[in-house]
């Protein structure tokens, strides 16, 4: 089969995996969704990039990453801006709903530790496809896999701690 | 599996899906081979134009003859030769007016050249293109009508960028304002004098201006990058992640500015992510002025 068809062929079957990456990053419906055409059109203006078809998976996966990554990054900016404006509003009394702090617990993780839960447990990759899709060796993909998951338990911890306490 | 994990992933995979997800995955796919074919096409398509263009010039003094017999002019043409004035015009706009579903799509025409040749391969690649569009269009608005509905919005038309004695630059644009927010811009310059079509390998001496060209640009995005965080280009070798920008083709989009300037055009996508639209880049005359094969477009 030729490139372009496995390609077409590697993203409408996964659509929806592609789509909530996408969105676990930008946290937007209209965000998400731009990323992930912007993807599949960078990824057929790139094609002859991929020098290997094995690869053609981790390689699409490693777009969505970077332009999600890239999107987030452009709305730093007014992020800043909106986060002051949080910060003012706060009345400084602490809800506490446990979905929610699960989510935040997950979403105050660097990126690349969130990328790779993510990858890891919610996309069931393994972690050479994972080492390939962040362009790292296996090693430290291990290495920042048992750190997210030391993060992510001490983070959760604290809050039930906070909540029993 | 740990038991917050699972619980993360069950929120993970409850994240809602839109419903038109699918239908702006295949637009995207379909848009995305249209790129890769674009790419290929280019060489070919100009080509083309460069045989039309060099045919051009062999017929010059052919039509310098006829300008000078105005009556015998006249009845080669049925537009008045006086002043030879060269414009464009709207020479055709549809139009979709629907609830959800609006397109606009203006088809311009260049009239007043001598050589008929180039102008009517000219026009003919206008008209066909808007038809093209068009037709697409109504096509995805019926797909998406059965699908139970949805936004779609096309804007079709031109802009003349530079239009002075000697040079017309002229700016096709395609903006899809609902699926996908994708503009792209096709440029036509034409010598008015000497009534052919302008390429940048007609401009140079030799392939050297390539290179050159390519490193200012790059040098552009990185100063941009520098002095603006929230800028973006995508450069070769700076970004390993995937293939960036790393010369501009031999055939690369551009246009000349009233002022002579050279300005290099970039599709959206085509070096930087979406939202940074169509990035363009003056390139400055003093590094063009050793390649250049004269000094009468590029001052």
């Amino acid at each position: 089969m030729e490139l372009d068809k496995q390609l077409e062929k590697l993203i409408t079957e996964n659509e929806k995996s592609f789509y909530r990456l996408a969105y676990s990053y930008v946290k937007n419906q209209d965000d998400a969704l731009d990323v992930v055409q912007e993807a599949i059109y960078k990824a057929f203006a790139s094609i002859e990039s991929l020098k290997n078809v094995d690869y053609i998976k981790t390689w699409f996966y490693r777009i969505i990453v970077n332009v999600s990554l890239d999107y987030i990054r452009k709305r730093k900016k007014e992020l800043v801006n909106y986060d002051e404006y949080i910060l003012s509003n706060d009345s400084g009394t602490e809800d506490h709903y446990s979905d929610i702090d699960l989510k935040q617990s997950l979403d105050s993780l660097p990126e690349k530790y969130k990328t790779i839960i993510i990858l890891r447990f919610f996309e069931e990759m393994k972690l050479e496809e994972i080492a390939q899709v962040m362009d790292k060796n296996v090693n430290t993909i291990k290495t920042w896999l048992y750190k997210a998951l030391r993060m992510l338990r001490i983070s959760i911890d604290e809050e039930r701690d906070v909540k029993n306490g | 599996m740990d038991k917050k994990l699972k619980q993360l992933k069950e929120d993970y995979m409850d994240i809602p899906i839109p419903d038109e997800l699918d239908f702006k995955v295949k637009k995207a796919i379909k848009q995305g081979r249209k790129s890769m074919k674009a790419k290929d096409n280019k060489a070919k398509i100009r080509k083309g134009y460069i045989a039309a263009a060099s045919v051009a010039a062999a017929t010059v003094v052919l039509t310098v003859g006829v300008n000078v017999s105005p009556v015998l002019a006249k009845g080669l043409s049925d537009l008045p030769v006086l002043g030879g004035i060269i414009e464009v015009l709207t020479f055709r706009e549809y139009k979709v007016d629907e609830k959800n579903y609006n397109a606009d799509i203006k088809v311009p025409e260049i009239q007043g050249l001598e050589n008929k040749e180039l102008q009517n391969s000219l026009n003919e690649k206008y008209l066909n293109d808007s038809k093209a569009l068009y037709e697409q269009f109504m096509e995805e608005m019926n797909e998406l009508k059965e699908a139970g509905g949805g936004h779609l919005g096309l804007d079709n038309g031109y802009v003349v960028k530079t239009d002075t004695e000697k040079i017309l630059s002229i700016g096709r644009y395609v903006v899809n304002t609902a699926a996908s927010s994708s503009t792209t811009f096709r440029y036509d310059t034409i010598d008015k004098e000497k009534e052919i079509l302008i390429t940048l390998p007609i401009l140079f001496k030799d392939d050297s201006y390539i290179d050159i060209i390519s490193e200012n640009i790059k040098s552009q995005m990185r100063e941009q990058m520098k002095s603006d965080d929230s800028l973006i280009y995508w450069i070769e070798g700076d970004n390993n992640d995937f293939e960036g920008f790393d010369k501009i083709s031999k055939e690369q989009s551009f246009y000349i500015s009233p002022e002579g300037k050279l300005i290099i055009a970039f599709d959206k996508y085509e070096v930087a992510p979406g939202y940074m639209g169509n990035p363009e880049f003056t390139i400055p005359t003093e590094i063009l002025t050793d390649l250049l094969m004269g000094d009468e477009y590029i001052k």
